[in-house]
């Protein structure tokens, strides 16, 4: 079959920093092609040299056949190559139709918007991918997932040929990412070519016909999913063989040192009762927006809720995160950009963020070569690259920041810590060193909470497992149990 | 598949009436018919034809400046230097005129002259990515000064008639249609901007800019080219109220437009419009201006002390800005 994409010799630096380097890659119609790798492997880079967000230094980019470049991604689109982004690229506070027909609204003979033909193509585009989207509300109205939809749907109604899909199953939970995978088979039935970028290998496995493998800028191995294993994939990705994914279970699970009960917020949850032991993870489990990250904000003080809330046999009264933060409640978000990180500031003061009250001197001012020390041990400690604390932290890579959000949890020593999707985004290494992180720190006696939307990821890490279904928690489980058994309680 | 269904359209027509820019314009009409019912039954001169266009024609600067504001504001800019083009352009149209320029000639020149200044203001912010409030708060302050050093804080007088006949010009129809021209001006202008913003594609891309800018660029929009757009607008609209202005009152001087800047943003942002850009309306922000007039007149007319109406418009501002925020966080989930 002749590839309908095809890019070959690519070679890419930026600032004299080789990010590319001799790649190839080929995508044919009708075929999911995913692409994998670490991150800073240069996947994005080359997806955006593709969608003509950037030029390639050299090499060249073939169409069906026929030699092409782009100087904007509107172009891009235009011959047929859509990128729906990782980070959505609509404006919530327009309509769903004018997102889908930005710039190409039908208009009249004196070039003013045609509203109604406008609404009624949209219908029609969403009735055709069986989505049930009112093209007359607003796209903020629409959650992160349906969000994700209405790009693509986006896409197709610019009769893409092309669709690469950077991490789009990332902020979905398990009906939403099924959803998805229907929509990518229609599509692949009507012969458009799509490119997948994802870091959750079981899923690449399950929707690719083909798999290629970026590490440093070289394209280092191409599979076909029934030809190797995830495993093999891994040892691609990094370079070397990661046997141990996760660390081992607990050995001994101390007193217990957090206890909730009745804890209730309707309509995102109601009567929330576990009990969290030291030394001890505790996973949440359940789909997207089963009300997991509300009962943890709960618990960090962050919304006001009805309950109670026993911490260490006495009962705390969360007023507000500073509350929280002061009796030994540390919560890692789940969204590092807007309520983790301080995006333009040195990771240096990201690190010490929640614990700046601790490098006090007696007159109350700031014992500046202990923040440094502190800074610098952690970076060390947690491996963050690179090994400097002063670059701002938007500079570093999605699980170096991710890194650097842990410590500056783990340098508050909180007495329990609430992990929200404390892996989303992040490669795998980082992925390996995050779990035996969270692992070290409850061994030294915190109890952890781990809050996730992979079920391996939970199964692997928890010693018991919290099952969230619509607000409630329908079961608490033991660490060994399967993945369906999860599922049972998650959507039944 | 639940998660994949949209809930059932909010109801029909009347909902879709009542959505949440509407909602905010009808509250601001509902306020101003009160105010006009109780100014009216205490003070019967206050609905005359006479006192209306005084009170209108008062505020026709504010009014067609805020054109601008609304698109700026749009797009999440704003232009604080509105306060300096105003005088600016009248001094430049006055200077030329009393050089014998001919009419037309001179207008366009302060016209272009104001352009100038957008153009900067937009160069400035594309250029050296600072924020609109800086770039514009440097052009403001500069062309204050430059007013003065121009005119040596002197008024400039001694126009020719046919120049202040446009400041004086009435649309007469017999004794219906007896308009001042500069009513008419503000009328075109609005509805034209008012129906463009919502119909035309151009003019909506600035809501695209204003509600995601990445997006706007991902989807091909132009974005440095339309600030160039937006402010070249803002300071021509703000360069033609001061053209008339100088017309209306045969003079023009430095001191025209003190805290022009902030009445106008205050009228859009009372219409309803978002200074975090995406969200706003020719519409509202005409509501927004007639609301600041029709304050300003009853001050004047009951005679309570103005430092009042000041009290009255910070109120009226702070309830907008709570209002389209409570709205906005109903309709808006993320």
């Amino acid at each position: 079959m002749n590839a309908l994409l095809k890019v070959e010799g690519i070679y890419k630096s930026f600032a004299g920093n080789k990010v590319l380097h001799d790649v190839s890659f080929s995508v044919n119609a009708g075929e999911v092609h995913s692409l994998v790798g670490e991150n800073g492997a240069g996947k994005s880079t080359l997806m955006n040299i593709i969608g003509g967000i950037h030029r390639p230094d050299s090499g060249t980019i073939t169409l069906d056949g026929q030699s092409v470049s782009f100087s904007d991604p509107w172009q891009a689109k235009q011959k047929g190559i859509s990128l729906v982004h990782q980070e959505l690229s609509l404006a919530p506070n327009m309509e769903v139709a004018q997102n889908i027909f930005i710039r190409r609204q039908p208009r009249n003979r004196l070039g003013f918007i045609q509203w109604k033909k406008m609404v009624d193509e949209t219908s029609a585009l969403f009735r055709r991918i069986g989505v049930d989207i009112d093209p007359s509300r607003l796209v903020g109205e629409y959650s992160i997932a349906m969000q994700q939809i209405i790009e693509i749907a986006k896409a197709i109604s610019m009769d893409a040929r092309v669709i690469i899909m950077d991490e789009p199953t990332s902020a979905l939970s398990g009906s939403e990412v099924d959803r998805l995978y229907t929509i990518v088979r229609d599509l692949k039935a009507q012969g458009v070519a799509i490119v997948f970028i994802s870091h959750k290998l079981t899923e690449v496995f399950k929707i690719s016909d083909e798999i290629s493998v970026l590490r440093d800028g070289h394209m280092v191995g191409n599979v076909r999913p029934g030809e190797a294993t995830p495993q093999d994939v891994i040892h691609l990705m990094v370079g070397r063989s990661i046997d141990q994914l996760y660390p081992p279970k607990a050995e001994i699970i101390g007193e217990e040192i957090l206890t909730v009960e009745g804890l209730s917020n309707p309509p995102h949850f109601e009567d929330i009762n576990f009990s969290l032991c030291k030394g001890e993870i505790l996973g949440f489990a359940g789909l997207v927006g089963s009300g997991r990250t509300e009962v943890a904000r709960a618990i960090f003080g962050a919304d006001r809720t009805a309950g109670k809330v026993t911490l260490n046999g006495k009962p705390v009264d969360n007023r507000s995160p500073h509350n929280a933060i002061e009796d030994g409640i540390a919560y890692l978000t789940e969204d590092r950009k807007t309520l983790g990180l301080f995006l333009t500031m040195p990771v240096r003061d990201n690190i010490v963020a929640a614990s700046l009250d601790r490098f006090l001197t007696s007159s109350r001012m700031l014992k500046h070569h202990e923040i440094v020390a502190k800074s610098r041990e952690y970076v060390e400690k947690m491996e963050i690259r690179p090994f400097n604390d002063e670059v701002s932290i938007i500079s570093l890579s999605g699980g170096n920041q991710q890194k650097s959000l842990l410590a500056k949890w783990l340098s508050s020593t909180p007495k329990v810590l609430i992990a929200d999707e404390p892996t989303r985004g992040v490669d795998v290494g980082a992925k390996v060193k995050i779990h035996s992180d969270l692992r070290a720190l409850a061994n030294q006696g915190v109890g952890v909470i781990v809050i996730s939307s992979e079920l391996p990821e939970i199964l692997g890490l928890s010693d018991r497992i919290a099952v969230f279904r619509e607000g409630r928690i329908t079961a608490i489980l033991d660490g060994d149990v399967t993945q369906a058994e999860v599922m049972k309680y998650a959507t039944q | 598949m639940a998660s994949f269904q949209a809930e059932p359209r909010a109801g029909g027509r009347l909902k879709s009436l009542l959505s949440v820019e509407n909602m905010q314009i009808i509250g601001l009409a509902v306020v101003i018919i009160l105010i006009s019912i109780v100014m009216q039954s205490n003070f019967p001169r206050f609905l005359h034809p006479l006192n209306i266009e005084i009170m209108l024609v008062n505020f026709m600067p504010e009014a067609i400046i805020a054109l601008g504001m609304t698109t700026v504001i749009i797009i999440g800019g704003i232009d604080l230097s509105v306060a300096g083009v105003y005088p600016f352009a009248a001094i430049v149209v006055g200077k030329l005129l009393v050089a014998e320029v001919p009419v037309a000639l001179a207008i366009i020149l302060a016209l272009a002259a104001a352009a100038a200044v957008g153009w900067i203001n937009a160069f400035m912010i594309n250029t050296f990515k600072v924020h609109s409030f800086i770039a514009t708060l440097a052009t403001l302050l500069t062309l204050r000064g430059v007013n003065i050093v121009i005119t040596n804080g002197a008024t400039v007088s001694g126009f020719p008639s046919s120049f202040k006949d446009i400041g004086r010009a009435r649309l007469e129809s017999g004794n219906v249609l007896d308009i001042p021209l500069i009513l008419i001006i503000f009328a075109i202008l609005a509805l034209t901007f008012g129906y463009a913003l919502r119909n035309h594609p151009f003019f909506q891309q600035a809501y695209f800019i204003g509600g995601n800018k990445r997006s706007a660029r991902m989807s091909g929009i132009k974005v440095e080219r339309y600030m160039y757009f937006v402010f070249m607008l803002s300071a021509v609209l703000a360069g033609l109220a001061g053209i008339l202005v100088a017309a209306q009152f045969g003079a023009a001087s430095n001191s025209y437009g003190q805290n022009m800047e902030l009445r106008v943003i205050t009228a859009v942002v009372i219409g309803g419009a978002s200074l975090s850009g995406g969200v706003g309306s020719i519409s509202g922000t005409t509501l927004g201006v007639l609301f600041l007039a029709i304050v300003y007149n009853a001050f004047a007319m009951t005679g309570i002390s103005t430092y009042w109406q000041d009290v009255v418009i910070g109120i009226m501002l702070l309830t907008a800005v709570f209002l389209s925020e409570f709205l906005k966080r109903r309709r808006i989930k993320r």
